[in-house]
């Protein structure tokens, strides 16, 4: 069943089911609704099929059956075109994943050039402000084996903001991060959230996911367990294994 | 701490050993009572000789006042009269009488010699196959790493061909079987097979290139909205380019050495050159060891460029 689509859920997924070719079960009949600015933030042990379910909402990994529909466009409909989908779509990775061979201006303004067609001198000062409002104007003309790690990942997610995207992934964007540079990574994500970014979040960051997600997705082998809000869900847990994980983690 | 070896000692066993193997090659052809004879490769490299210029016509030759020219007018008053002035020596005088064929005058400009032009061809033969090689082979590259099961296993079943027949074979299937049947000369047909050869080769490392960048690129470029064929050209090919120089170098002086195959189809490259010479001069020694050395050259210039560029693409690491 379809759900029906309203103006304002940005990501529905209904009953996602995905098979790697090694026959592994990574996601069982997952649905989730995202609303437009609203911040989702998934958590669970690794293995737990969390980023798998983030990628699926770009398709970086295709799904082997149920829908997914971003901001009303069904992703598998035979007349989408999925890099025109992604331009929607910004993600930040683990790694960070910056081109290596360019400077980080560059790299905020290779993919509104090439992919957007847009005009070079609007995309740069469009990327030198990104850069600025991620702090990191003295940083143009370096190459990112040049940066910290936390630089990196503000850049990274510069580059994503420069697509002009209405949503925001982020694949557990502090996990590789020395301890001293989460916060930076951090901040930036609160100050999108509060400029009304409609963002899926899969972290282990548990204040950040308290402190700034409207509802919290818990998951475990492939399936959504708990779906909530942060109060319900950190302060009263219901569904057993919940209430492990976060004896475990907290 | 770690010993460090006394470098003027080992620089000093360095220069023995070479000393060493020099002389051995000094007492090795005194042994077989081999004459030196270097003079003789000389005109083989640059021809210094002074070349005649002949007459095409019976006729008298009037010298102009100046001596810089010289016309001769035909017997025959249809022709008109040939005017030399490109000339270093003149051999004729004012108002002598001339016959076909009879030396009017001799130039001293320098020629290249059959082992230079030999160089010349092998160069040309081996810059043409390498431009091709790095065409084909990108193409096979990125159809080795495609997920089109045809591109994939057509690209496969080419390399493990190419690769696993002689170089030789191949000159010989190009010149005999394919020259003939779409009519390629010689050139065309050696070019083509160390093309297709050095292609194989190519398309390997260019793979191993494109595998050897994370996957994490890929997905990067895609999220961003960019398609496959733009991930490539802007993010993949130009990071697997840097990593596959060293490779590629080694592969492009093969090619270099492999072109002196060509020489069995009559292409007078390097190789063939030197054979011809070795018959003219009887100075086997010398002249082989020329066209290493000149080989030596090509392919020392070459790895010098390649490092040139390694360096200017280091800036972002």
């Amino acid at each position: 069943m379809i759900k029906e689509y309203t103006g304002d859920d940005m990501i529905v997924a209904t009953g996602i089911d995905k098979f790697y070719p090694n026959g592994c079960h990574a996601l069982k009949n997952v649905s989730a609704t995202v609303h437009r600015g609203e911040v989702l933030v998934v958590i669970g042990p690794s293995g737990s099929g969390k980023s798998t379910f983030l990628r699926t909402l770009n398709q970086l990994e295709t799904i082997s059956s149920g829908a997914i529909s971003i901001d009303a466009t069904d992703m598998y409909a035979k007349d989408t075109d999925i890099n025109k989908l992604r331009e929607e779509v910004g993600m930040v990775f683990q790694g960070f994943n910056l081109f290596p061979h360019m400077s980080v201006l560059e790299n905020v303004m290779l993919a509104p050039l090439k992919v957007s067609k847009r005009d070079r001198r609007e995309v740069e000062e469009h990327a030198r402000s990104l850069l600025c409002k991620v702090g990191l104007e003295s940083r143009m003309t370096n190459y990112p084996s040049q940066l910290s790690g936390g630089q990196m990942q503000r850049v990274a997610i510069a580059r994503a903001l420069a697509m002009k995207p209405n949503i925001m992934l982020f694949d557990e964007p502090t996990s590789a991060l020395d301890p001293e540079m989460v916060g930076e990574v951090l901040d930036v994500m609160k100050s999108l959230a509060k400029e009304g970014m409609t963002m899926v979040v899969v972290t282990h960051e548990m204040g950040f996911a308290r402190e700034v997600a409207d509802r919290v997705l818990f998951m475990e082998e492939g399936e959504l367990l708990v779906d909530d809000t942060p109060t319900l869900f950190f302060d009263n847990p219901e569904h057993p294994r919940l209430a492990k994980f976060l004896s475990q983690v907290l | 701490m770690e010993k460090t070896p006394n470098k003027l000692l080992w620089h000093g066993v360095l220069l023995a050993i070479l000393l060493g193997v020099g002389y051995s090659v000094l007492l090795a052809s005194q042994s077989i009572q081999y004459t030196w004879r270097w003079e003789r490769v000389v005109p083989y490299l640059v021809n210094t000789e002074p070349r005649p210029v002949m007459s095409p016509f019976d006729g008298v030759a009037s010298i102009s006042t100046d001596g810089l020219s010289v016309s001769i007018e035909s017997d025959n008053s249809a022709e008109p009269a040939q005017v030399f002035n490109e000339f270093s020596q003149l051999v004729v005088g004012d108002g002598d009488m001339i016959f076909e064929g009879d030396v009017v005058a001799t130039t001293n400009d320098w020629r290249l010699g059959p082992i230079m032009n030999g160089l010349v061809m092998t160069l040309k033969i081996s810059i043409v196959s390498l431009i091709f090689a790095v065409i084909i082979g990108l193409f096979v590259g990125l159809a080795r790493v495609s997920s089109n099961p045809a591109l994939k296993y057509l690209s496969l079943i080419y390399v493990e061909i190419v690769r696993g027949t002689p170089l030789l074979v191949q000159i010989f299937i190009f010149y005999f079987f394919i020259g003939t049947v779409l009519g390629l000369d010689r050139f065309t047909a050696g070019a083509a097979a160390l093309s297709i050869f050095a292609a194989a080769y190519v398309a390997e490392i260019i793979r191993s290139g494109i595998q050897s960048i994370p996957a994490g690129q890929m997905e990067a470029a895609r999220s961003l909205g960019m398609n496959y064929a733009q991930a490539m050209i802007y993010i993949v090919l130009p990071q697997a380019f840097k990593r596959t120089l060293p490779p590629m170098a080694g592969q492009f002086i093969n090619l270099i050495k492999d072109s002196s195959l060509v020489s069995v189809i009559s292409i007078t490259d390097l190789t063939k050159a030197g054979r011809e010479v070795v018959s003219g001069t009887f100075a086997p020694f010398e002249v082989w060891f020329t066209v290493a050395l000149l080989y030596l050259v090509l392919t020392g210039s070459l790895s010098w460029m390649v490092k040139l560029l390694e360096k200017r693409l280091a800036n972002s690491d």
